[in-house]
Formats: C-alpha cells, sequence, structure tokens
C-alpha cells in the first residue's frame, strides 16, 4: 500500500491537474470533495488530504510514503530538524513563488523583531547572518501585517518583489525560490517499491531546476535604532477569517463602528471611531503572545487561544478583560473506531498488547493538548501540531484528536466519537497586565468598558450567541 | 548519549579531584555558570560559528513570549566571561576554573553533552599568561599520571595575517580556514596565487610542523619581508615557545590547529595523551569586550574528560572492605552489627551492612560467646570484643 499526502488550498488544482496527466488520477480529490482520504493507484494506494505544512512533518514521520507539498514547507522543517527523513525527489513545475525577507522601515530594533509563519527559517536566517539579537515571533499568517510597527522584518510568501511591494513592504533578498516538490520518506525509499507512483508522476513532471538551498544575505540592511518610540495610543488587534463576523458583531453591540473591517472590505489597518485607539487585523491565532510582548495593549480573540498560550507561559502578562459572549464552542478529546466511553478505556483499549505505547494526540492547540495528556495521565504520549484538516487524523495518523467542536454535526458526519468535552470557549477581549498610566490608561480603560456593556446587552437581548 | 558507569566515575572524580588541587595550587578559584543561559549571550559574542550554533539546544522559556529563545549552554568559556563582566567587576584580573558540562546536538546516538574541565585566565597577564596556561595544563594531565604528552601551539594571528593579505573577506577567512582544516591544501595555492609578491611558498607553513624556536625564525624570515602582518603573531608565538623550551616542554608547531577560527585572537595550544584529545586552549582578547563594556585581554583552556577517561587509570583510591552481618536475626544482634559497622566507618573503612555484598572480609555478629567471626582469605578468627576487632582489621589493613 502506498500512502500519499496531497495539498489542499493554493496547489490543490494543479497537483490534481499532474496526478490525472501521469494517469494515476484521484477523482474526489480533482473533483473537489470534501472527503480527505482517498482510495489510490486503483486500490494499492491511499490519498490523504492535508494543508500543505502538515504534509513534510507526516512524510518524515513514515506516516506517508510520498507527498507534495511547496518547497518552504519542507525547508522549514529541514532547518530545525536537519536528521529528518524526507528526500527531495523533484521539483514539479508549478505553485512558483519565493521566500521574501522584508522590512517596513530602514531600521531595526536592538533586538531584531522577525515575524514569519517560517519561524525556524526566519531562525536560520538570523543564526546564519550573525544577528547578534534577535526575536522571532512565529506567527499563523499575516506576517505582512506586522512591519514597521509590530516587527522589523517579515520572512513573507510573495511571488516576485511587486508582490512583496504590493504589502506596503520593502523587500530585502529572496532567501528562497519556492514551488511544488515531490518529497519522499527516507525509509520508504529505501524500502519500499514506489515506483508505481514515482515512475509516472516523474514522467509527467515538467524539467525544472531551481536551487533548493537557502540564499542568506551577509546582513540586513538595516540601521539600529537606539530608542524606541514612545506610543501615544492604544493598540488593539483584530482578527481577521472566521472570527471576524463574530468580532464585528461585539464592536456593533458596543456601538463602535469601523471603516475597512468587514467581510466584504478588509483591510489590515481599518480605522475605528474611537479617538486615541488604533486598529490592526491579524490571526486570532497570534494575539496573546502579540499582547504580551507589548506590541498590542488590547484584542479580541477566542478563549482557546488566551488558554494555549497561557498554558506555555503561565506568567504571561495578558489576561481576559471582558467575555464576549460570541462564536461559542468546546474544545473535545475525539477520537474514531475506539470501542470506548472515556479516556481510561481508550487508553486500556490502545494498550491492551502493548502497556507502553505511545498515544498521539494531533491538535493546532499542541500547547492544550499537552496539557490535556499532563492532566489526565496519559503517559507516554505525543503531541502532533497540525495546521487543519483535522477530522482525517484519527485513527490513522492520531489517535485522539483535541479539537473544537459547535454543534457536532462534523464530528457526526464523520463518525467520530467525542470522549470528554472538556474546555468552553467564547470570543473575549483580552488585555495586557501592564496597563499603561495617564490618557492612555483612561483609554484603555474606557474601550474595556464599552466592550463590556455591548456583550452585557447582547446577551440581555438575547444576541450573545 | 551515554551513561557514565561507577568505574568510569571513579576516574572522572579522580581526574576532577586533580584538576581541582593544580588550580588552587596555582591560585585559581571555582565558579559555576547556569546550565540554561540567553540565546542572545551566544549569538551576540558573535564567535561561535552560524554551524555551532545550528546545534545548540535552543527553546522557549516559560517567559518565552517574548520571542527570545533559551539555551543549554553550548560552551562554558562566554558564560565565564560574562559572569567576569558582570559580576567581578570587570576590570581586576581573574583567575577562575570550573567543571561543567556543555551541550550541542550530535548525529545517531553520539553523546549530546559533554564535560570539561576549564581555566579562564582573565586580565592583562602578558604574553606570561600564555606561558602559565600550557605549564598549567600539562601539570594536570602529570597529576593524572599521564606522560606521553604532545603539546602543539599555534597562533591564530598567523593564518588570519595571510588571508588577509590575500584580500579575503572575514566569511571567506573562516571558510577557507575550514578548507584547510580539513586537509585542503588547494585554498593554499589559490591565496599564494593572490600574493604575487611572496618571495617563498606558503606551503612551508601548512606541510611542515615546526619544531620549534628555529623553524619560527624560518617562517619569520621567509614570509614576512611579503607579509608584514605576520611579525607580531610569529613573535608572540616565539615568545612562549621560548618560554616553554626553556622549562622543558618542546612544542611541535602546527600552523591550523583547531576549529573556532572565529574564537581565538592570539595563541592556540592543543595537547594530546594517548592518542586522545586531552585539552584545548588559547588566547580570545575580543570576547570580554563583545559581552562586556570593555575590551579585557583573557585566555583559557578545557580538558576533555570524556577523552580523558579512556586513558586515565584512576588507582583504587577507596578503603578496603568489609561485609558485617547479624548471626541471628533479632534486634540486639542486628542491633550489634550496626554498632560493630559504625565503629569500623568511622576508622575509615567501607563497610556494607546489606546481605548480597561481594565483600573481601565478612565479620558476623552475635549475641552469645564467640561474639565476633572475621572470615578472610587467612582464614577465619574469632573474638569476643569490638576492639579486637578493629586491631585485627588494622593490622591487615
Amino acid at each position: 500500500m502506498i500512502r500519499i499526502a496531497l495539498p489542499t488550498g493554493e496547489l490543490r488544482a494543479e497537483t490534481a491537474a499532474l496526478l490525472e496527466r501521469a494517469g494515476v488520477g484521484i477523482g474526489g480529490y480533482a473533483g473537489g470533495s470534501r472527503a480527505l482520504r482517498f482510495e489510490a493507484l486503483g486500490g494499492t494506494g491511499v490519498a490523504r488530504v492535508f494543508r500543505e505544512k502538515d504534509i513534510p512533518v507526516q512524510v518524515a514521520m513514515g506516516n506517508y510514503d510520498v507527498g507534495i507539498c511547496g518547497l518552504a514547507w519542507v525547508e522549514e522543517l529541514a532547518q530545525r530538524f536537519p536528521a529528518h527523513g524526507v528526500a527531495r525527489l523533484a521539483e514539479l513545475g508549478f505553485g512558483a513563488s519565493g521566500l521574501w525577507l522584508a522590512a517596513g522601515g530602514d531600521s531595526c530594533a536592538p533586538s531584531v523583531r522577525i515575524a514569519s509563519e517560517y519561524a525556524n527559517i526566519a531562525d536560520a536566517l538570523a543564526r546564519k547572518m550573525r544577528l547578534r539579537r534577535y526575536r522571532i515571533f512565529p506567527v499563523w499568517g499575516a506576517a505582512e501585517a506586522y512591519p514597521p510597527e509590530d516587527a522589523d522584518v517579515a520572512l513573507v510568501d510573495a511571488v516576485d518583489e511587486d508582490a512583496v511591494c504590493a504589502h506596503g513592504l520593502r523587500p530585502l533578498a529572496r532567501v528562497l525560490a519556492t514551488s511544488a516538490w515531490l518529497i519522499a520518506n527516507r525509509g520508504s525509499m529505501a524500502s519500499k517499491d514506489l515506483s508505481p507512483l514515482l515512475s509516472r508522476l516523474l514522467g509527467s513532471a515538467p524539467a525544472a531546476a531551481h536551487s533548493s538551498t537557502l540564499a542568506v544575505p551577509e546582513a540586513l540592511p538595516l540601521r539600529v535604532r537606539e530608542t524606541a518610540a514612545r506610543r501615544n495610543v492604544i493598540r488593539l488587534a483584530l482578527p481577521d477569517g472566521h472570527q471576524l463576523p463574530h468580532a464585528v458583531a461585539a464592536l456593533d453591540a458596543a456601538g463602535l463602528a469601523l471603516d475597512g473591517y468587514s467581510g466584504d472590505a478588509l483591510v489590515r489597518r481599518p480605522r475605528i471611531d474611537c479617538p486615541g485607539i488604533e486598529v490592526k487585523v491579524i490571526r486570532p491565532q497570534d494575539m496573546p503572545q502579540q499582547v504580551a510582548v507589548g506590541n498590542f495593549d488590547l484584542a479580541v480573540t477566542g478563549r482557546d487561544r488566551l488558554f494555549d498560550h497561557k498554558v506555555q507561559f503561565p506568567s504571561s502578562p495578558v489576561e481576559e478583560a471582558a467575555d464576549l459572549g460570541r462564536a461559542p464552542y468546546g474544545l473535545a478529546a475525539i477520537v474514531k473506531d475506539v470501542p470506548a466511553d472515556s479516556i481510561a478505556e481508550a487508553l486500556a483499549y490502545w494498550r491492551r498488547d502493548d502497556g507502553a505505547r505511545t498515544v498521539r494526540l494531533a491538535s493546532e492547540l499542541p500547547n492544550i493538548a499537552d496539557h490535556f495528556a499532563r492532566e489526565r495521565h496519559l503517559g507516554r504520549y505525543s503531541v502532533i501540531p497540525i495546521a487543519g484538516a483535522s477530522e482525517g487524523f484519527v485513527p490513522e495518523d492520531a489517535d485522539i484528536l483535541i479539537e473544537g467542536m459547535e454543534t457536532g454535526s462534523s464530528v457526526r458526519a464523520n463518525k467520530l466519537t467525542v470522549l470528554e468535552r472538556f474546555f468552553e470557549s467564547t470570543n473575549c477581549l483580552i488585555a495586557s497586565t501592564q496597563r499603561p498610566g495617564g490618557r492612555l490608561g483612561e483609554t484603555m480603560d474606557a474601550f474595556i468598558a464599552k466592550m463590556r456593556a455591548g456583550a452585557r446587552e447582547a446577551v440581555a437581548a438575547g444576541g450573545g450567541a | 548519549m551515554r551513561d557514565v558507569l561507577p568505574e568510569e566515575m571513579e576516574r572522572l572524580r579522580f581526574i576532577e579531584d586533580a584538576f581541582r588541587r593544580t588550580c588552587t595550587r596555582w591560585g585559581y578559584r571555582e565558579v559555576r555558570t547556569p546550565v540554561i543561559e540567553p540565546l542572545h549571550l551566544f549569538t551576540a559574542a558573535g564567535t561561535l560559528s552560524p554551524r555551532t550554533l545550528d546545534g545548540v539546544y535552543s527553546f522557549l522559556d516559560w517567559d518565552g513570549w517574548s520571542g527570545e529563545r533559551v539555551v543549554l549552554r553550548p560552551d562554558s568559556t562566554i558564560p565565564a566571561a560574562r559572569l567576569y563582566a558582570e559580576s567581578l567587576g570587570g576590570t581586576r584580573t581573574a583567575k577562575l576554573y570550573y567543571t561543567q558540562n556543555v551541550f550541542r546536538f550530535a548525529a545517531d546516538d553520539a553523546p549530546r553533552e559533554q564535560w570539561q574541565c576549564g581555566v579562564e585566565l582573565i586580565g592583562d597577564t602578558g604574553r606570561g599568561g600564555d606561558v602559565e596556561l600550557v605549564l598549567m595544563a600539562l601539570d594536570t594531565l602529570r597529576e593524572v599520571g599521564l606522560k606521553q604528552l604532545n603539546v602543539r601551539l599555534s597562533h591564530a594571528g598567523i593564518v588570519r595575517a595571510i588571508l588577509a593579505a590575500a584580500g579575503l573577506s572575514a566569511a571567506e577567512q573562516s571558510l577557507a580556514y575550514d578548507r584547510l582544516l580539513d586537509g585542503d591544501l588547494g585554498v593554499v595555492d589559490e591565496v599564494e596565487a593572490r600574493l604575487p609578491q611572496l618571495n617563498a611558498t606558503l606551503r612551508l607553513l601548512f606541510e611542515v610542523d615546526g619544531a620549534g624556536s628555529g623553524y619560527l625564525a624560518n617562517v619569520g624570515a621567509a614570509l614576512t619581508p611579503a607579509i608584514p602582518a605576520l611579525r607580531e603573531p610569529l613573535e608572540e608565538l616565539a615568545f612562549v615557545v621560548g618560554a616553554l623550551e626553556a622549562c622543558g616542554v618542546a612544542p611541535v608547531i602546527q600552523t591550523v590547529l583547531t576549529r573556532s577560527f572565529e574564537y581565538y585572537s592570539g595563541l592556540v595550544m592543543k595537547i594530546d595523551a594517548g592518542g586522545r584529545r586531552a585539552a584545548i586552549g588559547g588566547r580570545y582578547d575580543g570576547l570580554v569586550g563583545l559581552i562586556g563594556q570593555r575590551d579585557v585581554p583573557a585566555s583559557g583552556f578545557a580538558l576533555y574528560l570524556d577523552q580523558l577517561i579512556e586513558v586515565v587509570e584512576a588507582p583504587s583510591l577507596l578503603a578496603p572492605v568489609v561485609a558485617v552481618e547479624p548471626e541471628e536475626q533479632t534486634p540486639e544482634c542486628v542491633a550489634l552489627a550496626f554498632d560493630a559497622a559504625d565503629r569500623m566507618r568511622r576508622a575509615g573503612l567501607r563497610v556494607d551492612t546489606t546481605a548480597g555484598a561481594v565483600m573481601q572480609r565478612r565479620l558476623r555478629c552475635r549475641t552469645t560467646s564467640p561474639r565476633y567471626t572475621l572470615r578472610s582469605a587467612a582464614g577465619k578468627r574469632t573474638f569476643e570484643a569490638i576492639e579486637d576487632v578493629m586491631r585485627a582489621l588494622g593490622s591487615a589493613r
């Protein structure tokens, strides 16, 4: 059985076309089916759909023999784990892009702040450029929104210089030419006959020969700022993505209007009709850290994200300031095809033949998954951080999924079993515990009060959830 | 990763004890630095190559929301320089020593943790400081019984002067140095091609291991007219070699000696014992200034315990062993046995009071006469009083 990891997202259509040309077409995958697992190679193979970021990890772990994903994610794994088990087989001739170092201005803090989805590559670049002191902000997305206020440099994915400039950034250097690559698990390559797939795929991919190694600039062309600029506004982070409509509703209930913050018209720096407050839109996952480091004073995110952050950094100076009561959902431990109604029964089932078997937990909230495993005394366990398409991980690639659930319809549709629902989340306003003094502090307090009042009124009117 | 077994621990402690005694005799004082340090201490020092930094164990601390990482210390000299700059005023001469572990990634099952006995001499000690460190390392190694010690010396300024004269940038110098260290003498020809003013071949430096002052004089005569910047490092090296020769040490001169091109600024030493790397050290005058507020000359060396325990034979330092057992399992008899064992331990004997130990002598105690029976290779003897047992054990020792 040949196991293939295929990408969802931007590379999906061209990957499906390549598979079609190679004569290994997977109907459901090409047709955009929402299913995550397909039969392949006439029953001698199985294909599983992942977020691109997860593919090198799954191939390195040996859960899949072969994968297709962007080179940047392979490099991201390689920079942190050079001894990983991924072999780069061939560039596939589509999905061409690049990783760029880009700045928002011409200066940087003495400890250079670098924001990126590719935190390991950013860290490696900082070491190789011999930055004397630096900080990495690993973000889930929107790294281009960080400079100049919240980072000195962003490492971003962009097709060319113009695309970098379109974000309002100054391109400093292209550090990696990326595109879709065919990768394989080294162990599978060494011992398993993958030729039925490889010969067809490699025969159908156009010859391409871009460099697949990092091009490290000799230095960052940025002047070091001696003193940090003093802020004279309160900075508020608002979420994009599925949290956006809930944040809009909460702000609306508080009587606050924004220009450039809606599903139809979204800009990274919307304007709010609240003097003394400056707004930026970033991913909700990144907000607790951004408030903790002092880039923002306030942020609207999910309580689960705050919990995940505080589990990792218990003394982090960020706290919940107001429960906004919207976007309710629970975090649950979810399994599939396990004859158990509790964690204890599931453990007994998994370890019925091997008492030392490792229990694998997959989650987009790896710190909470780790906390859950410790609290429930799972014994020997491993946490697999994942980027999405989570319901397809159990039971093949993980034993337990630590996952958010709303009504349970997705759980039922995927024939999953909830063993325990252990945390309830809604959206909330989080704040720095280091409240500024004077006028800024008053502005911050007044904003929190408005948001609390809006949430109370919405609950009273029955519209909170 | 590996465990250290009891026999290895005995050798390890033997070396550490000898090192500590030597350091005390030479007027050095012990320090210890934290296992966990901020990553920026090592990046700011700028003396660890990116390749070395790639292999450090870095992670987010409990306050890692700041985005800054911490590391398991990959090196002991940089923390010692920090300690000097932060806590010892950073002005007067400091003579410090430590026994610490350092952590660096190694492939497969190779140990990620290495133990070192390190010495740092920080302050303006002049060329005499370099001589002191070589002699002190030799003193320690002789103290643990090692006799065949090969001392090799170099000076970081020699290669630097040549590569700079050839117009190589700092990064190119580092790369060229690594090639030299890997035995790629092609780089010598490439450098020579950039130095038309040379009237002698550079291979003189890289193909010949010099035997002492005479060799250095030859090198100076051949190369300093074309590369004047060689004069200072050669003179410094000649001073140390001359002093060591006068002390009865015959060092070998080797132009390329150790990795860490960017670490050292002056004399570099390496001592091998029994085919193993026993000690490496040298001068790092720029380091304290990179970490603290002002430049302070400094030098040091480290003994590699993991290597030394393979070649050092620790004498049996442990006292003879006695097993003491009650003849009858009654409270009175057990108490008598523990009382006898206590008397022996206070007299410096190693005594085992639990069953099953393999011991040289075995004393059985009982509440009726005769109270004590002592068995050994010499036979069986009985005693009424513990004082008689102690006398018998004393004469046996």
